[in-house]
């Protein structure tokens, strides 16, 4: 899951172990608030709550590594639920295949941006952005001021009930996302790509990789990702309304950097991912059981993304201190956005 | 050579003036689509609506200008607003001047937060801004305590604000806030192109690895910009407590999307060092024009405003970055495939071959 | 050696000298000088790495200074000291002979020191005068357009430069872009002007320009520290040369009481042959081996528009067909459109008889057409990824198992026989390929590309940047390659190492291939006119 022949092994390493503390006593913390805390219950409700943003947090790791970010997605999400519920209420389409087709309109918005993106050169920040903005008009325009419901049984049972025993059907998907996402960015050539696209995208195109290729491709992923999220966010809810899942992408990049993701991209491994949202997850859980309100908790969470990138350049600092005097390894520049600046390092 | 017909005017320049025709233009475009289109009220209540945004758009010009981004001014406006509409409620005796600069304060204390974790502790802006975005509404939250400030409780000359005007052609007002508004973006957008710190912050933003080598203080720049952003984001909830009156603890949320619209459709290049605060006036204008238009094409609803204005972005940076390269000829050919045409420093630049020999020698000029 | 005892008069910032310079002859004795700048049992260490050990350097008035060594020397980190980037952990720096501390960048250039680099510092969208003026504290908080414009074209003037100062400069090139940093560094009133490796980037004919600036600052009395590879250059421009190694001053002494031998022999600590030198093997001397029976490459009419025309040549599989021209003749631009980077407008490319269409690298890897790019940093290697990873890169796919997982042991052996193949010394295969040295570095891209097994391969600048010893060893390899029958194209800036290597020259002139000449039929002398010549 970790990737072997990567750099900054050690770096990453402590990383995933200084999260490891974190997540110990984050659950410590839990215990002490509430004795519900252990309950089986409230282990399933942590993933039930959170499972649209953990698969969608899996391609934002492919997306960060490779030194791009997406913000659209909780708009993507929004189109992807919208479509699905106009698709029921006034067509006679099957559900499924409505599905389907939800998830197929949610890649092709991702392939529109990351076409602007990878083939025109504008960063990626700026274009998600726009489709952020974009893609939320488009689920208003498709489902206005109403609030669409009444879906089939088995699709709302999807998001409520248990699957295998009392596993829901969004635990399994939790966990089959982040091992599929481990085994293909640690293991595989796709994932050995994104790493070193992140690094220098440029080199890699002088490597014989299709960067351009890769980029469109892994935007249209993660828009019908997060499309497909999107559909079983709203089965969870049982109806749809045109803001659904509106700044879920604050928790999902915070995932994601907090898991020790670059955000220059390059470098990650989604067994920090995996332990971050376990910490982000705890940590709404806890403090929802000590009756902290939600948009207490999306401050706290506020401070953690920071927080989390203060001390990550700590360690990188530690590291630097026994330089090699000939490759001094990259400073950043004090200032450097390089989601603004470099769709391509 | 069209680089050379081009330079002469400067790109900055030219974004300004298409930007301006485009506005024109779609005046125009709507003029006859839409029976009595220009109305004074129709007038009025773009130049309001525009004031808030503008005044916000400058400020993130400032930031995006130096390659960094600000999430956070909606947060600060919501903050600015709130508190001073508290502040004014409790003391009432307070002038304008006193009102505007308490404002002012509190965005530019947010944003030298903003502007300290960025350059001093060195985390990347849109890690930040995304992080106080939260925060800082958060910390209205808990200091509200979801109460709403009410017009009621406001002075009268604060409430009387949207309504007075400096001077009215016929139906056409000038009213004070967007007089304010663009004075003070006009004001700013002189001062840059006059001072030094100012062509230091637009150097920043061409390139921060040169600007280091020059010895300029980078992060007291950054800072600056932040400071900057923040205050312009205090004046814009100044101008929003005034405008609507009943300030809730959400008030100004989603505003840094609008201003970040501006700054771009505006021509404010997201990869720095170029584009001008008239710039993302214009653009603020575009968008509020087509915002207030196309709400009243029988053929489109209200819903319809943020695909609009997400297209709108969209098209502002495709345009930005196509013009981008062709009118940067000195930058490497070969970069121009993939990525954004090649501005990271210690770029492979210097070492690719600039492509031919047309550019060759003709910039050392006057050699045998 | 002159000494220019300066009396300048300090107008908006602007030095003037020139006429009222007086020249006193001294003998060639520092000792009797005040230097500039000097450094004294300067140390500075890195953890555990020692990067300067005690040196010292002085830095006389009018002198042209030259510093040499192979990479690792702790040429880099002397800079970094004398410009306040670093602070020395024992010893002193002296300038005007009082000890000073340089804590900051801006220290040192209130001092007046400065520096060049390889790749220009300069801010693209700013006008050439504002570049110029840019960090000048004493032009006051207000700009004034038209005075800088006017100032700015005084010294661009005064250097003899045909630059517009109001426009941006993006729109020079490199060349240019370096002399509106010397006239950056005139402005600033510089006394110690340190140039890192100024050549490197530029065509034979902006060296000139460039070389004619160094005399003017020399005239002026400036000290400038010189940094370079290219020995005939510093043999032409130094007074002084000093040669580092492994962090520590081993010899200083006038140009005219050193040989080439003696200094890289200073540099390496042994002697080196700087060139291999490739025992010409054409086919006729060995009529035994098989003749291929069609070209490896064959090139015709290729053109790209804006970067060369109408190029045509032939190349052997087990040649070596050497590029000779200036930069920015399109001798780089020829190898991009073989390797799908620029795909060509016209022409057509054939390989081992069968036309080939090139729109992508991956197309002209497919075809065994493997390109060593001439900047590793940039486009040659993935700096924090591992040894292993950059080498089996381009051909990851060949290490997909069944299930789609990269086979690592696999990917392990490969880079372990290549790195006992090329000599490539590391710590350990998971190294980051950032933490090589230069030589090393070059090496692992030279296995990055023959692991895609290429039937044509491509070198450009293979050796730029490389310490001597290495530029053995990738000669060495180069030539072994060659006589296992791959075909390859050598381009270099290095006239002696294209005579030295290349079984045949081609060479290039403002993007026309202008004549292709047996190397052993031809001189230097011969080539450089060709390239050069109107």
């Amino acid at each position: 899951m970790t990737g072997r022949a990567r750099p900054v092994i050690s770096e990453n390493r402590r990383w995933e172990l200084l999260l490891l503390t974190i997540l110990v006593v984050t659950v410590i913390f839990n215990v002490m608030q509430s004795t519900n805390y252990l309950g089986i219950n409230n282990f399933i409700n942590l993933f039930e709550l959170s499972v649209e943003k953990i698969i969608v947090a899996v391609v934002m790791a492919f997306v960060i590594v490779c030194g791009e970010i997406d913000l659209s997605v909780a708009s993507i999400m929004g189109v992807g639920a919208c479509v699905v519920a106009v698709l029921h209420d006034s067509t006679s389409v099957p559900f499924t295949l409505a599905i389907l087709i939800a998830v197929g309109v949610g890649g092709l918005a991702g392939l529109l941006q990351g076409w602007c993106s990878a083939t025109l050169g504008v960063p990626s920040l700026v274009v998600t952005l726009a489709g952020l903005i974009g893609f939320r008009g488009l689920a208003r325009i498709l489902v206005e001021d109403r609030s669409i419901g009444d879906f089939p049984e088995w699709f709302d049972s999807l998001g409520q009930s248990g699957v295998i025993g009392p596993l829901p059907f969004s635990v399994i998907v939790f966990f089959v996302a982040i091992l599929f996402g481990g085994v293909v960015l640690g293991r595989t050539g796709l994932g050995r790509r994104a790493y070193v696209i992140g690094d220098n995208a440029e080199m890699a195109r002088y490597s014989g990789i299709d960067v351009v290729g890769y980029k469109i491709r892994l935007f249209a992923v993660s828009g019908a990702v997060a499309a497909f999220a999107g559909v079983l966010f709203a089965a969870r809810l049982g109806s749809v309304r045109g803001d659904v899942a509106s700044g879920f992408e604050l928790d999902i990049i915070t995932m994601v950097l907090l898991g020790g993701v670059s955000i220059f991209g390059g470098t990650g491994s989604m067994l920090g991912v995996f332990t971050s949202i376990l910490i982000v997850l705890n940590l709404r859980n806890g403090l929802g059981l000590a009756n902290v309100e939600a948009n207490t908790q999306t401050g706290i969470i506020g401070v953690i993304l920071i927080a989390s990138v203060v001390l990550r350049n700590a360690f990188a600092r530690f590291d630097t201190s026994s330089l090699d005097t000939q490759a001094p390894p990259h400073h950043e520049p004090a200032v450097t956005n390089h989601d603004l600046t470099t769709a391509n390092p | 050579m069209t680089t050379m017909s081009m330079s002469r005017l400067g790109p900055d320049r030219l974004k300004e003036l298409t930007l301006a025709a485009t506005i024109f233009l779609s005046l125009v475009v709507f003029g006859l689509l839409i029976e009595g289109y220009f109305s004074g009220r129709f007038f009025n209540r773009v130049t309001l609506g525009v004031a808030i945004v503008a005044v916000v758009a400058a400020g993130q010009s400032l930031v995006i200008l130096t390659r960094n981004i600000d999430l956070s001014v909606g947060s600060i406006v919501g903050v600015s607003a709130y508190v001073t509409g508290q502040q004014l409620g409790n003391h009432p005796e307070a002038n304008v001047v006193v009102a505007i600069a308490l404002a002012i304060a509190i965005g530019a204390i947010l944003g030298l937060i903003n502007g300290l974790l960025v350059a001093v502790a060195r985390i990347p802006s849109i890690i930040v801004t995304l992080g106080t975005l939260a925060i800082y509404r958060t910390v209205l939250i808990a200091y509200g305590d979801a109460k709403t400030i009410t017009a009621d409780t406001l002075p009268s000359w604060l409430v009387n604000l949207p309504k007075s005007t400096l001077f009215s052609i016929g139906d056409y007002d000038l009213r004070f806030m967007f007089a304010l508004a663009i004075g003070v973006v006009i004001a700013l957008q002189i001062a840059f192109g006059r001072l030094r710190v100012g062509r230091r912050l637009y150097a920043l933003g061409s390139n921060p690895d040169a600007a280091h080598q020059a010895g300029l203080s980078i992060n007291r720049l950054t800072v600056l910009a932040f400071v900057g952003c923040g205050a312009l984001a205090g004046l814009g909830g100044f101008l929003f407590l005034a405008r609507f009156g009943t300030i809730t603890v959400t008030a100004g949320q989603g505003l840094e999307l609008q201003a970040i619209a501006a700054a771009v459709v505006g021509g404010v290049s997201t990869l720095g060092g170029a584009g001008t605060l008239v710039g993302s006036l214009f653009g603020a204008l575009l968008i509020e024009v087509l915002n207030q238009s196309l709400v009243r094409l029988p053929a489109l609803s209200e819903f319809w405003r943020d695909a609009v204005l997400g297209l709108l972005i969209l098209i502002a940076v495709i345009l930005d970055a196509v013009l981008a390269r062709r009118f940067n000829p000195g930058r490497p050919r070969i970069l121009a495939g993939t990525s954004a045409p090649g501005r990271e420093p210690g770029s492979a630049q210097a070492i690719t071959e600039t492509g031919g020999t047309a550019t060759g020698g003709a910039a050392t000029g006057g050699a045998p | 050696m002159y000494i220019h005892v300066r009396t300048h008069t300090n107008v908006h910032g602007l030095t003037t000298t020139g006429d009222l310079a007086v020249t006193i002859r001294t003998p060639t004795d520092a000792g009797l000088v005040q230097p500039v700048l000097s450094l004294r049992g300067v140390t500075k260490r890195f953890g555990a790495t020692t990067a300067l050990s005690s040196v010292g350097i002085d830095l006389l008035a009018g002198e042209v200074h030259t510093l040499v060594g192979e990479n690792g020397a702790g040429k880099s980190t002397l800079i970094k000291v004398i410009t306040g980037l670093h602070q020395p952990d024992e010893g002193e720096i002296l300038v005007d002979g009082s000890p000073t501390q340089l804590s900051s960048t801006s220290d040192a250039q209130s001092l007046g020191i400065a520096a060049i680099y390889q790749e220009p510092m300069i801010f693209p969208e700013l006008s050439v005068a504002e570049n110029i003026f840019i960090s000048h504290q004493n032009r006051g908080r207000i700009v004034n357009w038209r005075r800088m414009y006017a100032d700015a074209g005084e010294i661009l003037a005064s250097l003899d430069m045909a630059i517009n100062p109001r426009i941006p400069a993006s729109q020079l090139t490199v060349g240019g872009q370096q002399a509106v940093e010397i006239a950056k560094a005139i402005s600033l009133d510089v006394r110690v002007l340190i140039m890192d490796e100024p050549t490197a980037s530029l065509s034979a004919h902006e060296v000139e320009r460039l070389f004619e600036q160094v005399a003017r600052l020399r005239e002026r009395g400036v000290a400038v520290l010189f940094i370079s590879h290219r020995l005939d250059e510093v043999f032409r421009i130094s007074d002084r040369i000093t040669v580092f190694r492994d962090g520590q001053h081993i010899s200083t002494l006038p140009v005219d009481d050193v040989t080439q031998e003696q200094l890289v022999r200073d540099m390496v600590g042994r002697d080196v042959d700087e060139f291999f030198g490739r025992q010409q093997t054409p086919s006729s001397e060995e009529p035994s081996e098989p003749k291929p029976a069609a070209a490896a490459l064959k090139v015709e009419g290729l053109s790209v528009n804006g970067a060369f025309e109408d190029v045509t040549f032939e190349l052997r599989a087990g040649e070596i067909l050497g590029f000779a021209g200036l930069v920015g003749a399109g001798r780089t631009d020829i190898a991009l459109a073989l390797f799908g980077i620029t795909p060509a407008d016209r022409g057509s490319i054939e390989v081992f008889g069968n036309e080939a269409s090139i729109h992508k690298p991956a197309d002209a890897l497919g075809h065994g057409i493997a390109y060593l790019s001439e900047d590793r940093r940039q486009l040659g290697l993935s700096m924090p990824q591992s040894i292993i990873a950059n080498i089996t890169l381009p051909s990851l796919a060949r290490y997909r198992s069944r299930s789609g997982l990269l086979r690592t042991a696999e990917e392990r052996a490969v880079a372990e026989r290549f790195r006992q193949q090329l000599q490539i010394k590391a710590a350990s295969l998971d190294t980051p390929v950032g933490n090589l040295s230069g030589g090393n570095q070059q090496k692992t891209m030279l296995a990055k590309w023959l692991n895609t097994e290429p039937r044509i391969l491509i070198l450009d600048e293979p050796t730029r940047g490389i310490d001597v010893g290495a530029k053995a060893d990738v000669h060495h390899h180069i030539d072994e390659l060659a006589r296992q029958g791959m075909a390859v194209i050598l381009i270099s800036s290095d006239l002696p190492e294209v005579m030295a290597m290349s079984d045949r020259i081609a060479v290039m002139r403002e993007g026309r291939l202008v004549g292709i000449h047996d190397s052993a039929s031809i001189d230097s002398e011969t080539i450089m006119r060709a390239a050069v010549a109107a």
